[in-house]
């Protein structure tokens, strides 16, 4: 199989705690937190280190973004559950935590000619009015690639880090199955 | 059960026995026979066309054998029937004074009675919306009817709940101008039809997915004409701007990049070249992109196709 290196640039993870949290009660706890009610229901806790948002919802739900590892992702929500645990001890020690959304991104080395793909490509969509990108539905594994005429490619929906790699390279493959590249 | 909307139009084109392709319409002995093997397909057929000998317009229309053709611009494909506003009985005689309140209630009813239920009163709102919008558009009668099979394969596979009427009437509008190689922007369709750009885009994406539309990208050869025509450019400079484009296509200069985009800086450039220029801000009002996309596009085009000139 074809190897492409690809670079993590997003993960999006979640967590439940299982019980309502009281927003403005463990606000305190968490420095430079945002909080606009009438724009958005949760808090918005920027963390430096690993560069990350959380948002935390009264429903006691989690999302954190922005983190490029999976690791730094768990670490992110274990630091920012931790300072809200000093004011709301009610807060469990133990959840669950779920990769909801790796983005990546690779780079297949040669241009592509869109239009050419566009047409010989299944479960393609190429509307160069709307998107200079050509977007390719891959069903196992379930992920969505976005190619672009430069030749580069981004990887969104994957789940795990594995699932990235393995669109990424069945799509190049399945190019070159086409002689597109 | 999702209907493909290229199937509705399809129509047997192949002989049963030898599957030859060349069959001959024999309209005078109202028989379609297969050109290789001779075996009469079908006999019996109806002339659909009006009586032969008609010297002009009004003599055409009387010899008409049958009725107006049916549609799918109209909800009930234009064959119920209309009591007219002319207060004339058969024989052309006045209706008497005393039956016209009669005859106003009757035509009232017959208005009323024409849309049956809910799900034709909305293909009936959107129908007329769909012909508002490409009056506004100018779009020919083979548009509107293709926008109108596939507004009604939508309905169909009940991809209309939870959109408005309006956004699907805009995104199958551009879907049969794209099918029908009339392409229109969708700046175009959102100005005319009180829907936002993205709503059609989005909208037309969901519809050619769930239709399995197969619509290849457009090309912005299809756009030249009709920006030319609005620039008033001559026709040297159409096809010099096809020509442009037709060498940056091959070369891939077009992928990944706006259709309106490219057209408008091939028509620049070859007005530039053959001396009726146009300023690229005429250009970009028209085309309905920036002026800094047509110099980006005008700098790769120039660049990669070895034009030799300076502008």
């Amino acid at each position: 199989m074809s190897n492409v290196e690809i670079k993590v640039e997003n993960i999006v993870a979640s967590a439940a705690f299982g019980k309502s949290i009281e927003l403005p009660k463990v606000a305190p706890a968490l420095e430079g937190v945002e909080f606009n009610s009438e724009n958005f229901p949760g808090l918005i806790y920027k963390l430096k280190e690993p560069k990350t948002a959380a948002l935390i919802f009264g429903s006691g739900k989690l999302v954190c973004t922005g983190a490029k590892s999976i690791e730094d992702s768990i670490k992110a929500i274990h630091i920012t559950v931790d300072k809200m645990r000093t004011l709301d001890p009610e807060i469990p020690k133990e959840f669950e935590i779920k990769i909801q959304n790796i983005v990546a991104s690779a780079n297949l080395g040669k241009t592509l000619n869109l239009e050419a793909v566009a047409l010989d490509l299944e479960n393609t969509e190429y509307e160069p009015e709307q998107f200079p990108g050509l977007v390719y539905r891959l069903e196992d594994p379930k992920v969505v690639l976005l190619l672009f005429g430069s030749g580069k490619v981004v990887c969104t929906g994957a789940k795990s880090f594995e699932d990235a790699q393995l669109g990424v390279e069945k799509t190049k493959e399945r190019l070159g199955e086409l002689d597109l590249i | 059960m999702k209907v493909d909307v290229s199937e509705i139009e399809k129509v047997e084109t192949k002989c049963p026995e030898c599957d030859s392709e060349k069959l001959i319409n024999d309209h005078e002995r109202g028989e379609i026979v297969c050109g290789a093997c001779g075996l009469v397909i079908d006999d019996n057929l109806v002339d659909m066309g009006p009586e032969w000998r008609a010297f002009d317009h009004e003599q055409r229309d009387k010899r008409t054998r049958v009725g107006a053709p049916i549609t799918y611009t109209i909800h009930d494909k234009g064959l119920s029937t209309m009591i007219d506003w002319r207060n004339k009985d058969i024989y052309g005689r006045d209706i008497p004074a005393r039956n016209r309140a009669q005859w106003y209630r009757l035509r009232k009813w017959q208005r009323k009675i024409r849309i049956s239920g809910a799900t034709e009163r909305n293909l009936a709102f959107a129908l007329s919306e769909l012909d508002r919008d490409s009056s506004r558009l100018g779009l020919p009668r083979s548009v509107r009817e293709a926008a109108s099979v596939v507004y009604r394969s939508a309905v169909e596979n009940k991809l209309i709940r939870g959109r408005s009427i309006e956004g699907v009437v805009a995104a199958s509008l551009y879907a049969a101008c794209r099918r029908c190689n009339v392409p229109r922007t969708l700046d175009e369709i959102a100005e005319v039809s009180r829907v936002s750009k993205k709503e059609v885009g989005r909208t037309y994406r969901f519809l050619t997915r769930e239709l399995n539309i197969k619509l290849p990208p457009t090309s912005p050869v299809d756009y030249v004409p009709r920006f030319a025509s609005e620039l008033s450019l001559s026709g040297e400079v159409q096809s010099k701007a096809i020509e442009i484009i037709e060498k940056a296509m091959e070369k891939g200069l077009t992928s990944g990049r706006g259709p309106t985009g490219v057209a408008a800086a091939a028509l620049y450039i070859a007005s530039v070249l053959l001396g009726e220029r146009k300023t690229q801000r005429d250009v970009a009002d028209i085309a309905g992109v920036t002026e800094v996309t047509i110099r980006n596009r005008y700098k790769e085009l120039t660049e990669q196709l070895d034009m030799g000139v300076t502008l």
